[in-house]
């Protein structure tokens, strides 16, 4: 893979992605729902552990709300408007022109949750009322750290739906296709996954080996991240197991952003007939 | 082609800077107490021992152990006065939900500082004893190191320094990792024992009105008769005899009946008048019976604290100066030494106050009246009870600054009583175990107000009306059960800690329940809170969770359902949230309140409360109200509180 083809793509798709207004919009209605239900809106702002469990739930569904905007009319629109024929006139491989797609939109896509969850982190901090001033006060567990993880985290998530998204963009044949594949990929990530784990429980096909599949789900490999590495330390309370096996996590989101990746490049055009 | 290339530039240097920023998270620890010192002990949120107990301490020189405990999910440092009372919250219901876990705790180190026991056990040390991890300490327990509250735990950082003092004065040297097994902690306000207490002080009750009210004595003197005045009478009778006083009214000044007596006159036609100085009558005998009549003439002197110049008041203990302020004023019967004397069916009219007991343990003033004049400000007690446990009850009171003022009175039991127009109706200070029950009040600045954290009240079936605040609560370890406070400016003033709430009637007042800033470890469960304007408010310090285990009050409908057909519903209520404070009041905020968005928010609201900057939430709202009767009484037309829903 070369740098120059994968910059020309990204480097278009940025702007793209910066000249349509509605994305735009999306974006700062992400920020505005994120800054608002990490606690503005309630008059009562806590601390990074509270910030943390107030923002997971919404941010493990906005996250791929966000990233379906971003992304799911990318390959497939590149495809309607005849781009894409003309793009494979040029010495673009396909692998190439996918990661340059995937930079391009899951870039801006990262820097989108990272800057609203921090917006969200420093609403929080600015409007907590002061400690009562005449008795001591600790951090305890409760520091930025913790929520920094978090919003580390959400930005690995959001690499990782949109990724997701450009696979469904890709398999797309139609407008149409393109706009239930990423509704598809959203309502998966979201919920289906977890369900299916749930089902497998339930059935007792797994047993053990939830740990493990959990950090398959992309949600729950986020959620799990979230709840084991920055929250369970800050509460320093002792569940007895595990909430969730990093590693599988991070291994999960990573793995499930080559595939789809994969999926996309594979899925992106038809060889040339010879 | 730079130009073209600038915005991608931008993203991926902000992505390569926000990866590299918030990596560095990752490595960072998370909890590390390496740096957690311990503080003043002053600035802690305190819990344990009573005030009475730490000023007693305090004032004889002894010394407390004490611990200092960072919890993970509580931002406040707490204090606790004696290894014990540490012990204690660890095992309170709710205690891990509240604080998480100690993730740093200091106690304190007796090892260096000269630890010995005083003749009767209690504890002394030289100069200000420091602070010691607790994790590196051992503790000595069972030896007869004690405080004016009980036996007490000696921690030392040194092991040789704790077996010496073992070998000095008994006990065992135990790891600090031991303590919750090894030092016993008063029992938690469990339901079954607060309950039990009620039913231990009623029969005490009982049985000190059984043997005031049996005392049968024959008439050795008739005044008017047999003798030409009263104070004539009470010279010349016999020990164990009455002193009748047929209808008519008697000067006395100051008299002092200093030998068992019945006093009887024939109701409200005998009056006993004073010379409008000082005290009226001066009970200093025990089994010394009052009753049936009247008493007027007090002199007008409320305190006589003031009298005195600082130099007389400076060299007086605490207590002494609590005594002088309120036990010394003017009153028509003052009560000294007195044990087990009776005042009944007297009608008392004072400018200052009516009735004073000093040292009178079980004396009973019962079904009787006490009328202040002057106001809440000129006016003084009704009844002032110090240092020994009395029963009043079936009295009236009215005017004056309390209706009943009490001063460490441990365990009195103040129960049907009607009070009006006070300051507070009963105001207890530095008194704990009492029973107070049954009484009503109207019209007062507080209807009962506790104070100085004392530990084991019971206010049980108490009802306040009109008032200001209706009930003010303090101190550990109480009972505030089935209460009533109605049309008031507020219900409860929720001050205390550790505390149980349950069945009370909160309805029509303008805030039902107001949170204090003490530690919110108090257990609210099955209480009626309804038609309040407002049903909730909280002062600042972390949310409170007024549900226990799955139980929690009856906060009138609930935009929310309960599937699960156990009473309770599902959804969580936030008496102080913007959104559920309006639902009964508000066109619209039901809908509002129903949202996906404010449940998103709601929803996790509930977690790592100790960490949340302020207010209320029951996570498991009843569905119907816990004393359905009572309520409906209270909302019947022509009661002017109004109930909406």
């Amino acid at each position: 893979m070369r740098a120059r083809p994968v910059v020309a793509v990204a480097s278009r798709e940025v702007r793209t992605l910066l000249r349509n207004r509605a994305l735009l919009a999306v974006a700062a209605v992400f920020a505005i729902v994120v800054v608002g239900l990490g606690g503005a809106s309630m008059g009562s702002p806590g601390g990074y552990v509270s910030l943390t469990y107030d923002l997971l739930l919404p941010v493990e569904l906005l996250v791929p709300v966000l990233a379906f905007a971003v992304a799911f009319q990318s390959i497939r629109g590149d495809d309607e408007r005849g781009t894409l024929a003309i793009l494979r006139t040029y010495s673009v491989s396909r692998l190439e022109y996918v990661f340059g797609v995937f930079v391009g939109r899951a870039l801006p896509a990262f820097v989108v949750v990272v800057a609203a969850l921090s917006a969200a982190g420093v609403v929080a901090s600015l409007g907590a009322p002061e400690p009562s001033s005449f008795l001591a006060t600790h951090s305890a567990g409760d520091t930025p750290l913790i929520y920094g993880r978090f919003v580390l985290f959400a930005g690995w998530y959001a690499l990782a739906t949109v990724a997701f998204v450009l696979a469904g963009s890709a398999l797309a044949r139609t407008d149409r296709e393109a706009l239930a594949a990423g509704v598809g990929v959203v309502v998966v990530v979201a919920f289906v996954a977890d369900l299916a784990l749930v089902a497998l429980l339930t059935t007792g096909f797994v047993g053990d080996l939830i740990g493990v599949l959990v950090g398959l789900a992309p949600a729950s490999a986020f959620r799990g991240l979230v709840l084991e590495l920055a929250i369970r330390p800050a509460i320093a309370t002792d569940p007895g197991v595990a909430t969730a096996h990093p590693l599988v996590s991070v291994i999960g989101l990573a793995g499930w952003t080559v595939t789809a990746l994969a999926v996309a490049a594979v899925a992106v055009w038809r060889p040339v007939e010879r | 082609m730079v130009g073209r290339t600038l915005p991608l530039t931008a993203f991926a240097a902000v992505f390569v800077v926000a990866v590299v920023v918030l990596s560095a998270t990752l490595v960072v620890p998370v909890g590390a107490t390496d740096d957690v010192e311990p503080v003043p002990f002053e600035d802690t949120f305190t819990l344990g021992l009573t005030d009475e107990t730490v000023r007693q301490t305090e004032a004889r020189g002894f010394s407390i152990p004490r611990v200092e405990v960072y919890y993970s999910a509580y931002k406040y440092v707490v204090g606790f006065n004696s290894v014990g009372s540490y012990v204690a919250e660890q095992g309170r219901t709710g205690h891990e939900q509240r604080f998480g876990q100690p993730v740093a705790a200091f106690v304190s180190d007796y090892a260096g500082a000269n630890a010995s026991l005083t003749e009767d056990g209690y504890l002394t040390a030289d100069g200000e004893v420091g602070f010691a991890p607790a994790e590196e300490t051992v503790v000595v327990v069972d030896s007869r190191a004690r405080l004016p509250s009980g036996p007490v735990a000696v921690p030392f950082s040194d092991r040789d320094a704790a077996a010496a003092f073992a070998d000095a004065y008994g006990g065992e040297v135990v790891p600090w990792e031991a303590v919750t097994e090894r030092v016993t902690a008063r029992d938690p306000a469990s339901a079954s024992a607060l309950r039990g207490a009620v039913e231990n002080r009623s029969a005490w009750a009982n049985q000190s009105v059984a043997a005031t009210t049996d005392r049968e004595r024959s008439t050795s003197i008739v005044v008017g008769e047999d003798a030409e005045s009263l104070d004539a009478a009470v010279a010349a009778a016999p020990p164990n005899t009455t002193v009748e006083l047929p209808p008519g009214t008697y000067r006395t000044d100051g008299l002092v009946v200093n030998k068992s007596l019945t006093i009887a006159g024939a109701g409200n036609a005998t009056t006993i008048r004073g010379d409008g100085n000082g005290t009226v009558l001066t009970i200093a005998a025990p089994r010394t019976t009052l009753r049936d009549l009247r008493i007027d003439g007090v002199g007008d002197v409320g305190s006589r604290r003031s009298m005195l110049n600082t130099s007389e008041i400076e060299g007086l203990n605490w207590s002494k100066n609590v005594e002088l302020a309120y036990g010394r004023g003017d009153a028509a019967v003052r009560l000294l030494d007195a044990e087990r004397s009776l005042v009944e069916h007297v009608s008392v009219e004072t400018p200052a106050s009516g009735i004073v007991t000093l040292d009178s343990r079980g004396a009973v003033i019962r079904e009787s009246a006490v009328a202040v004049s002057g106001g809440t400000q000129e006016g003084f007690m009704g009844l002032v009870a110090m240092y020994e446990p009395i029963v009043v009850e079936r009295s009236r009171f009215a005017g004056g600054r309390d209706g009943i003022y009490t001063h460490r009175a441990d365990g009195i039991v103040v129960r049907d009583n009607e009070f009006t127009d006070h300051r507070f109706g009963i105001h207890e200070m530095y008194t704990s175990d009492s029973l107070l029950r049954n009484n009503t009040a109207r019209d007062s600045n507080a209807g009962i107000f506790l104070m100085t954290r004392p530990s084991g009240n019971l206010l049980v079936g108490n009802d306040v009306r009109d008032s200001r605040v209706g009930i003010s609560t303090a101190g550990s370890r109480s009972y505030f059960a089935s209460n009533v406070v109605a049309d008031n400016g507020r219900g409860f003033n929720v001050y205390s800690s550790q505390s149980l709430y349950t069945h009370n009637t909160v309805v029509g007042n303008d805030v039902g329940l107001r949170a204090g800033d003490a530690l919110a470890t108090n257990l609210l469960t099955a209480n009626d809170i309804v038609g309040n304007d407002q049903a909730a408010t909280a002062s600042i310090g972390p949310l409170r969770v007024w549900t226990v285990g799955d139980r929690g009050n009856y906060w009138g409908p609930v935009p929310g359902t309960d599937t699960d057909a156990d009473g309770h519903y599902e959804r969580a209520f936030r008496p102080t949230g913007s959104v559920d404070a309006r639902v009964r009041t508000t066109p619209g905020a039901w809908t509002l309140a129903r949202s996906p968005a404010v449940d998103l928010v709601r929803t996790v609201q509930e977690t790592v409360p100790g960490l949340r900057a302020t207010g209320v939430v029951d996570v498991a709202p009843r569905t119907t109200p816990a004393r359905p009767e009572t309520l409906e009484t209270l909302r019947e037309p022509g009661n002017t509180t109004e109930v909406a829903g």
